[in-house]
């Protein structure tokens, strides 16, 4: 039905994923040690969709603690994580992204992320971290993608129920085909070219996220590259040309789930290939 | 959220604001590239300009008599939630539910400016609430 299992790319991003080590909050635990808890997780997927199985293991290791009753929540290195980004995002901003500018040369593997279930920051994170507000927030960025692509949300919303339901569900069940079987009609806006390409670009140290209207064409009604995107967005970190290539090395590369792609890629492809399952291209910024 | 992000209630001005981010022509390099240090201070830093924000109510959400408002472009979409929430008097506990052209809720960390940038409508960011869920 759908050529989906083509794209060899799509599907090796789906496979992506995380080695993390969850840590306990001592502070929680009555100061006793709890042993980590390891898992795999996707790049793609949310925290949302991992609390009920780290909640369990809590629940088996802490013999006579009742501290998990509150809204579970994560740090890394004390910066709350947004439980609304992909965890690949988070990964990328918090521990590629943050290496890059303190110069750190180890990889931050597997990610050491400590579990809070208690004053759950409300200033810092978006309150509710339920299963119900990620798919909420989830099925937002997709018809937000959407009113970029196509300047309404009609390809979404003429999806039936159970169809955009697959979106989700796709994720839940790490099932490619399933995903990947709506998502197509979707990043490919069925074979038209789309108005605008739904991108963000995070710079480093919290800076405000970067979006704006991106047509897929230049003025050359050329296929746009990320490079000319990055250039509008911060010229000084990305020039239109490598100047003297050789001589001097570019300040600034560009993330996307975890990898360094040519800054030469066409930007729709890019979109289409390599956006998160929220349909969004994130580009994570890093000082080289 | 700083003092100066408060959304302010006089009347928009006859035109659009001349917001600096909208202005390619003042993007243009003129000497050598800043430091990344540099790029990412100059990101850092408040923006204090303006957009216009006009309310629609929705269903049966009371409506407001003043409905366009100039807002922090800085801000996050957080502050328009809570301006809208003062404006109508909501408790914490009232439900409401705020989209962007009756299509999309933005989450609450959102920029504005990014949404103003990307969706306004004749230089006016169109911000539905209703006290219900509407568009899925």
């Amino acid at each position: 039905m759908h050529t989906t299992s083509e794209n060899p790319v799509a599907r090796v991003i789906w496979e992506g994923s995380i080695p993390i080590q969850f840590i306990w909050d001592p502070t929680e635990t009555q100061g006793r040690i709890l042993e980590p808890y390891f898992v795999e997780v996707p790049r793609c997927s949310y925290l949302s969709l991992i609390t009920s199985q780290i909640r369990r293991d809590f629940a088996a290791k802490r013999l006579g603690f009742t501290s998990d009753e509150g809204e579970m929540w994560f740090d890394y290195q004390g910066i709350p994580l947004k439980w609304h980004y992909p965890i690949g995002l988070l990964f990328d901003i918090h521990a590629l992204q943050a290496k890059s500018i303190n110069k750190e040369t180890m990889l931050p593997l597997p990610w050491r992320v400590t579990v809070h279930c208690q004053n759950f920051p409300g200033e810092k994170l978006i309150k509710n971290p339920t299963l119900k507000s990620c798919q909420d927030y989830f099925m937002s960025m997709i018809k937000e993608a959407d009113y970029l692509r196509n300047g309404s949300t009609k390809k979404v919303m003429n999806m039936s129920k159970s169809d955009q339901t697959q979106l989700w569900e796709g994720l839940w069940s790490k099932s490619y085909e399933q995903f990947w079987g709506m998502n197509q009609k979707l990043v490919s806006n069925d074979g038209t070219m789309a108005r605008s390409l739904p991108i963000r670009i995070y710079l480093p140290e919290n800076c405000p996220i970067i979006q704006d209207l991106v047509s897929p064409l230049d003025e050359q009604g050329q296929p746009r590259t990320l490079r000319q995107i990055l250039h509008a967005a911060v010229p000084d970190l990305f020039p239109l040309v490598d100047v003297d290539v050789g001589s001097s090395s570019p300040v600034a590369s560009v993330l996307i789930h975890g990898i360094k792609p040519s800054l030469e890629t066409d930007a729709t492809w890019a979109a289409q290939t390599m956006a998160y399952p929220d349909n969004f291209l994130h580009l994570v910024v890093v000082i080289e | 959220m700083s003092s100066s992000g408060t959304p302010s209630s006089e009347s928009p001005p006859p035109t659009a604001p001349q917001d600096p981010a909208l202005n390619p022509t003042t993007t243009e390099p003129t000497g050598p590239p800043a430091s990344p240090a540099t790029v990412i201070a100059n990101h850092k830093r408040k923006d204090t300009s303006k957009v216009i924000v006009r309310f629609r109510a929705i269903g049966n959400a009371p409506i407001m008599k003043q409905n366009v408002f100039k807002i922090t472009a800085s801000n996050k979409f957080f502050a328009v939630i809570q301006f809208l929430r003062k404006e109508l008097n909501y408790q914490h506990s009232d439900p409401l539910f705020l989209y962007v052209n009756s299509a999309f809720s933005p989450a609450p960390d959102e920029i504005v400016n990014n949404l103003y940038k990307c969706f306004n409508t004749d230089g006016k960011l169109i911000v539905n609430y209703c006290t219900s869920p509407a568009w899925g």
